[in-house]
């Protein structure tokens, strides 16, 4: 899925901090991140999505990491962002508690999520990072927008 | 341009400029529309004079009223292309294929001058296509009659007509009688010919506008002139001339009309859109107005006899009436036809053939049809965009399409069709097709996610329109600029639109653009439930009614009101989309729906009535039973847009107050 990993040997993510957790996204599927401002709640949508804001012109669903990950949900704060994703034609804001930082990381540096890792977010990972003492959760984007998924807190699955 | 700025009580200077880029629009598009009338003709026996005439007329009052803004760059530019045009008129010459690229050249040009001068910006240079057409002319003119350049203009005056020195200064008094500079330049060009003409401030702050006039005017015609705010004065010399210099006629003949676009009885009145949009809200007021007549009415309607009140109601059902047909009347007046872009188009596949070296044919189809002047503006540049992507990307060169088996010249179609409130705009060429190889390694490179597999035509536009996606290596001058078709993507989804690709190897593309046709703005009245905003689309409501909430009965789980002698269910906002509730004791409710698929939905209260610009929701996370689509009221907060009859139609087939989120509202 991620073509940045599997084609060359070093692949470029973003990291985001979700409820104390590293996540990372391959860069090329993140268009931009924004500071969050004003969410328009959107009725009946699914528990883990916020609402719709504008992003440049676009009307743009958010995604609730924390709530996805079956994590409480916390107040926003000036280091609350908005990453803009794009999985083929969708357009998707995630809320996450804080993003600053591009690494690179290395092919071989992926594992395969390990079974005792799978916790709440667990279903959502596609591989693991140890960068330093650091480990790094990366994301499978597709799961994590897919409708159909069951929800975290769905003891199915 | 020092005038520009002077305080000018009756006549401001920027208003007459916005006349003159008016009127220079016109000119150039004739004169654009009349350039490729010649190229066609090229090559197949005498050129067509009216085609000439028309052409040199338009030049000549581009040069005239340049010359009354003094923007001196447009006004030589175009004396050169109307010199050009006198040569070829007098039939000195026969037009060549160098003649007409550098008319073209020069038109172009000249465009570009007065788009500069209009945007504030440096004018581009002249000189180069001003002396390549002088050069023409020196070689096109008859041995001994080369065309004297402009500084020598006032010496080319006919034979016994005399040179004046004009003044004009315009009045509140004279524009009541429909005397405007214009009308003098007109009588002017009439009489003989402006040789230049230039706006000054006078002493007391007023404008004034100076004309030197070569031509024959008797004492009649100077009387009659000078009750009209002229003065006239004979100007030094009589505007002798050289011997042996003029060979060519007058350019425009007293007794020859002048400019058909200035003095044909004209059916098409030029309106501002921020006028039409004003004259909009005023009929959204109107209906506000209506609203509230309709609850003072309900509060006297037991005080009247039944005789009163059924004739006021009766004159009550003729405002409906005459609200919606000036409504609709309105947003007619705002439908604009598709040709307005369409006809730019041939000119700009005509560079850019010339600049890649191609060879196509532009045929328009459904120009006349109409969609919202909001929209014809934000059409031009996606069309634009794909008309230059088939010429430099789809068409192949004339070599490889004989190499092909095909015909040298390439032909691209732009369509347009309207469906109900769908316009479909197709840009279809008969060119080399999409190269699905070339695409995807092309946006694997670009570090682009690629589905595995051979890509389908969704698949292979989503990666042509993605942002950065370029096939061409270098970012070529036609289309590239480094943006690629995802410029175009945005505008159409910005409108709401869809857009599709046909793309056969070998036969050709075709982009389709399907958008509203007046969809993308509404009239809504603007709501609060809750803590929510909604906007509700004007159309579907029939009638907004004021309950007071002890009225509305309990009968199951529904809430009802006695209405029109009926009983018309209620569903509150607030418990629908559980928006919280604060406690009134009157609600709004949009009355929606006809016979027994009426519902009436309550809000807390209407807080206003406006336009607003439809935006889908497309994605599956947000896209819910009910909700049409979302809107900005200007702050930038998303605003959802309810859609009535789906809500309706639900709380007909389910009549459990319960709604499940992933219903496909649209």
């Amino acid at each position: 899925m991620t073509g940045a990993t599997a084609t060359t040997g070093l692949g470029s993510y973003i990291l985001f901090s979700v409820s104390g957790t590293t996540y990372a996204l391959p860069t090329a599927e993140v268009r931009h991140m924004e500071m969050i401002e004003d969410i328009t709640r959107v009725p009946n949508a699914p528990s883990f999505v916020d609402g719709v804001v504008f992003s440049r012109g676009q009307v743009v669903p958010v995604v609730n990491l924390r709530a996805r990950f079956g994590f409480d949900r916390v107040p926003h704060d000036l280091r609350t962002r908005l990453i803009v994703v794009q999985a083929e034609s969708r357009v998707v804001g995630l809320l996450v508690d804080a993003a600053r930082e591009f690494v690179s990381i290395p092919a071989d540096a992926v594992q395969p999520p390990h079974e005792a890792l799978a916790g709440m977010s667990g279903r959502y990972v596609e591989g693991v990072a140890s960068i330093g003492d650091r480990l790094i959760l990366i994301l499978n984007l597709q799961r994590i927008l897919n409708f159909a998924d069951p929800l975290p807190a769905d003891p199915a699955a | 341009m020092s005038q520009e700025g002077a305080p000018l009580d009756e006549i401001s200077f920027s208003d007459f400029l916005d006349d003159y880029y008016a009127e220079c629009d016109e000119h150039l598009m004739g004169a654009r529309r009349l350039l490729l009338a010649l190229e066609t003709s090229i090559g197949r026996g005498p050129v067509n004079r009216s085609v000439l005439d028309e052409l040199f007329r338009h030049f000549h009052s581009l040069k005239g009223i340049s010359g009354m803004v003094e923007l001196r760059a447009a006004e030589q530019l175009a004396h050169h292309l109307e010199d050009y045009l006198r040569v070829l008129r007098a039939g000195e010459a026969e037009p060549t294929r160098d003649g007409l690229d550098a008319l073209f050249a020069g038109t172009q040009t000249l465009e570009q001058v007065i788009a500069a001068r209009r945007a504030q910006m440096p004018l581009p240079p002249i000189d180069a296509i001003g002396s390549r057409i002088a050069q023409l002319i020196a070689m096109d003119a008859a041995p001994g009659v080369a065309q004297p350049p402009l500084a020598d203009a006032a010496s080319r005056a006919p034979l016994g007509a005399r040179r004046w020195h004009i003044s004009f200064s315009p009045s509140q008094e004279l524009m009541a009688r429909g005397i405007r500079v214009d009308t003098i330049r007109q009588r002017l060009a009439g009489a003989g010919e402006i040789l230049s003409a230039a706006p000054r401030v006078t002493a007391d702050g007023a404008i004034a506008f100076d004309f030197v006039f070569t031509g024959r005017v008797d004492a009649a015609t100077i009387a009659a002139w000078q009750g009209d705010g002229v003065q006239i004065e004979p100007a030094e010399g009589t505007g002798g001339i050289a011997p042996g210099a003029v060979s060519d006629p007058l350019p425009l003949d007293t007794d020859s009309p002048v400019s058909p676009a200035i003095l044909a009885p004209s059916h098409v009145v030029r309106v501002d859109l921020t006028r039409l949009d004003d004259l909009m809200r005023n009929v959204g007021d109107l209906v506000i107005s209506r609203a509230r007549l309709g609850e003072t009415l309900g509060r006297v309607e037991r005080r009247l006899a039944p005789a009163e009140w059924r004739s006021i109601q009766e004159n009550v059902l003729a405002l409906d009436l005459q609200v919606r047909t000036l409504r609709e009347g309105i947003m007619r007046v705002r439908l604009v036809p598709v040709g307005e872009i369409f006809r730019r188009m041939p000119f700009v596949v005509r560079d850019l053939a010339g600049e890649t070296g191609k060879r196509v044919r532009l045929e328009l189809k459904g120009q006349a049809t109409e969609v919202d002047k909001f929209l014809i503006e934000r059409m031009m540049d996606p069309v634009l965009h794909l008309v230059r992507n088939a010429v430099s990307h789809g068409i192949e060169t004339a070599d490889e399409r004989i190499a092909a088996g095909k015909r040298p010249e390439g032909t691209i179609v732009l369509s347009a069709v309207s469906a109900g409130d769908v316009v479909r705009i197709e840009i279809a060429d008969d060119g080399r097709g999409v190269d699905a190889t070339a695409v995807v390694a092309r946006a694997r490179a670009g570090g682009l996610p690629v589905p595995a597999g051979s890509p389908d035509a969704a698949t292979l536009l989503s990666l042509i329109c993605a942002p950065g996606f370029s096939t061409r290596e270098l970012s070529d001058r036609a289309s590239g600029r480094g943006v690629g078709l995802s410029v175009v993507k945005s505008a159409v989804d910005e409108l709401s639109g869809a857009m599709y690709l046909e793309s056969e190897p070998g036969v050709g593309t075709t982009f389709i653009l399907d958008l509203p046709v007046t969809l993308a703005i509404t009239d809504a009245l603007i709501a609060r439930a809750g803590g929510d905003t909604f906007a509700v689309p004007q159309g579907s409501v029939r009638e907004v009614i004021e309950v007071a909430t002890a009225a509305m009965l309990q009968v199951e789980r529904n809430e009802m009101i006695a209405y029109r002698g009926g009983a018309l269910p209620i569903v509150r906002l607030s418990q629908l989309f559980q928006t919280g509730e604060a406690a009134r004791d009157r609600l709004h409710v949009f009355v929606v729906g006809t016979g027994s698929g009426a519902l009436g939905i309550a809000v807390d209260r209407i807080i206003g009535q406006r336009e607003i610009v439809v935006r889908t929701i497309t994605d599956p996370l947000v896209r819910v039973a009910g909700i049409a689509g979302a809107t900005d009221l200007g702050d930038g907060h998303v605003v959802l847009i309810l859609d009535p009859a789906v809500l309706a139609r639900q709380m007909r087939d389910r009549p459990s107050r319960t709604y499940t989120a992933g219903g496909l509202g649209r």
